[in-house]
């Protein structure tokens, strides 16, 4: 018996001694954060390789006797000649809780000044989206805070919907302007001590944009108390292009991790013009055949992969659901330009901004005409759904009656009225930025301007006239407001009451 | 030097003719580089460089570097010899060489494998772990 233990030791002792076998290759070129690797015959597409120096690559084309890979970090300390080695491991970044009220790079590394990120779990950067089986149809609503894009193009948990528009007329801001909203929501709901609220966790993916801007954002998020339930990930413009690329995937997986756990998170990509611009130069630089405007074939692909992994999984398999607002900038408003009609495609619509709009004063400058959404309506709450059911509409006739009433002054009285009214609606519609809105109180505005209470007072007062209704009822009638809010529909009591509440309100109004 | 496509075909093709039961002929080699300069055809300098580097990976490929600090015995020579062509059939030219920045132990490489057993290796794994 002792002889077979002896073996036995001897075989284990032999075993730990045992070498492992390691892949290795020479970098026979390296420049722009690429690098051709001679050798690495086992290398694995996608696998991160080790090039010394604490840096790492990863292997994105493997040809016939060489790999090319694109380096994490900085490239200029790799030579010509040195050894690189694979790590038999895909690109992965740490997911999780710990990550909330933090700002990261690409990697997950941090890039405030609050220590290394506690997390125990890491998810790999590309993933496969959720499968048919695990889906489910949106059905629960993101609330934006903003009346125009909750009343007219709502948004559901697990929806895709894409903010288009031309530069500066406001696409970051409704990205903030929803963050901020939720964790007004969230500390609400955390304070009532609400135990049915699912809180909406939300990840901000900045690419290719100036630092300031995102320490600006990062200081509204803090003044307003949302970086608690936030996540930062910044690959600013003077970052590699790669970690431009990676940048996304990354917000994706730390996104993933919350829909996996039965948790609904939200995701802002700003913007992915400037990530297929990063995407484009990584691509031309491996010597990948262009195609239009020189981006690489697989442009959509990288779009639409990045996207299906938002989505709404069903009960069965934990009932969490990643919503993304990718964000695009278009160039002179050209939406038929290659990149925006990919990822039009691909969303569940789209919120249009015209510069026009903004201009004209009205903010947000959403363009209600060609901004959709193709899923949200069902996710929407019913008391919305009952006053702002013909709005969209009224507004789309109202902008098509008052370019037709430029050009004659003679108009029936039904025509006269549409038009008063949607100047109204107009009014109604616009909003400071970071001031989101309630649901109960979007409720009550819309009801009262849907039954024409509002078309007695003048066009330039009717802001004035909203703030001050929102004052009222948020100050004397919050018992309302918070009823309005549980039964989520308006009843014929709700409804006799709020008629009750505006009228009140109307007679002492100046 | 940038290579067209069509002499790296070339440069393959020829490559290829030169590999017999599975092993590279280097007297093919030598005749197909021979015939090569006398016949130029066009782009034959790419071609040449193309078919070089084919030949250089393969022989690469086909040579196992053993380094030890200090030299081998032949005994342990014989049995290392005996357990690469197990490993990697035959046709491996095997070469020992000395490398005292080792420290200690064997470094074996072939092609892209490499099997690290050095102290050095060791000492630089356990630098990196801290």
């Amino acid at each position: 018996m002792s002889t077979i233990l002896q073996e036995i030791e001897a075989e284990i002792a032999g075993a730990k001694m045992a070498t492992a076998k390691q892949n290795v290759g020479t970098v026979r070129e390296i420049g722009d954060g690429v690098a051709r690797v001679e050798g690495l015959t086992d290398a694995m597409l996608n696998e991160m390789l080790d090039f010394g120096h604490g840096i790492t690559g990863l292997a994105l084309n493997l040809e016939e006797t060489e790999v090319g890979a694109i380096i994490l970090g900085d490239y200029t300390e790799i030579e010509e000649g040195d050894e690189v080695r694979t790590t038999g491991k895909l690109l992965q970044v740490p997911v999780g809780k710990g990550l909330l009220g933090r700002v990261v790079d690409a990697l997950g590394e941090p890039l405030d000044d609050k220590g290394p990120v506690k997390s125990e779990l890491a998810y790999p950067v590309e993933k496969i989206a959720p499968g048919i089986i695990r889906r489910k149809q949106v059905s629960q609503p993101v609330q934006t805070g903003i009346m125009a894009i909750d009343a007219m193009i709502p948004i559901g948990r697990g929806q895709r919907e894409l903010i288009i528009g031309d530069r500066s007329t406001g696409k970051t801001t409704l990205g903030i302007d929803t963050i901020i909203n939720q964790a007004r929501l969230n500390h609400a709901a955390e304070a009532a001590g609400n135990k049915d609220y699912r809180p909406l966790y939300c990840i901000y993916v900045a690419v290719g944009q100036k630092r300031s801007n995102v320490a600006r954002i990062i200081n509204v998020f803090e003044e307003h108390g949302a970086m608690a339930y936030t996540t930062i990930i910044s690959a600013s413009a003077s970052d590699s292009a790669t970690n431009q690329y990676l940048a996304p995937f990354a917000g994706a997986a730390m996104g993933e991790w919350f829909m996996d756990n039965g948790m609904d998170a939200l995701i802002i990509y700003d913007d992915l013009s400037k990530h297929a611009v990063a995407y484009r130069q990584v691509s031309l630089v491996l010597k990948r055949p262009s195609g239009r405007e020189a981006y690489p074939g697989d442009v959509f692909y990288l779009h639409s992969r990045l996207l299906e992994r938002s989505a709404r999984v069903s009960e069965k398999y934990g009932n969490g659901s990643l919503t993304a607002l990718p964000i695009i900038e278009t160039q002179a408003g050209d939406v038929a330009a290659y990149i925006p009609t990919n990822v039009i495609s691909i969303t569940d619509g789209q919120i249009f901004l015209e510069t026009d709009l903004f201009y004209q004063g009205i903010r947000p400058a959403i363009s209600v005409g060609i901004s959709v959404s193709r899923v949200g309506s069902t996710a929407q709450v019913k008391a919305m759904k009952q006053v702002a059911g013909r709005i969209k509409l009224d507004l789309a006739q109202f902008r098509e009656l008052a370019a037709f009433a430029q050009f004659g002054s003679d108009l029936d009285a039904k025509t006269q009225a549409q038009i008063e009214r949607g100047k109204r609606i107009v009014e109604v519609f616009k909003q400071p930025q970071y001031n989101p809105v309630p649901l109960e109180v979007q409720v009550a505005v819309l009801w009262t301007v849907q039954n024409g209470f509002i078309d007695d007072v003048p066009v330039d007062r009717v802001k004035d006239f909203q703030t001050k209704l929102t004052d009222f009822l948020t100050s004397r009638k919050n018992e309302l407001m918070a009823r309005i809010l549980k039964e989520g529909a308006l009843s014929d009591t709700l409804t006799a009451d709020l008629k009750a509440a505006v009228t009140e309100f109307k007679e002492t109004y100046k | 030097m940038k290579i067209a496509k069509q002499a790296r075909r070339d440069a393959k093709g020829l490559f290829r003719d030169c590999i017999r039961d599975g092993l590279l002929d280097e007297n093919r080699v030598r005749e197909v580089v021979r015939r090569v300069l006398e016949a130029k055809p066009r782009g034959y300098i790419a071609i040449l460089s193309h078919f070089h580097r084919l030949v250089k990976l393969d022989v690469e490929r086909r040579t196992a570097r053993v380094e030890s600090a200090t030299p081998l015995e032949s005994r342990l020579q014989t049995k290392v010899q005996a357990d690469l062509t197990k490993l990697y059939g035959r046709g491996l030219e095997i070469s020992f060489k000395e490398n005292a920045a080792l420290l200690g132990g064997l470094r074996i490489k072939v092609g892209s494998d490499v099997y690290d057993g050095s102290i050095q290796a060791k000492l630089a794994a356990l630098r990196e772990s801290f």
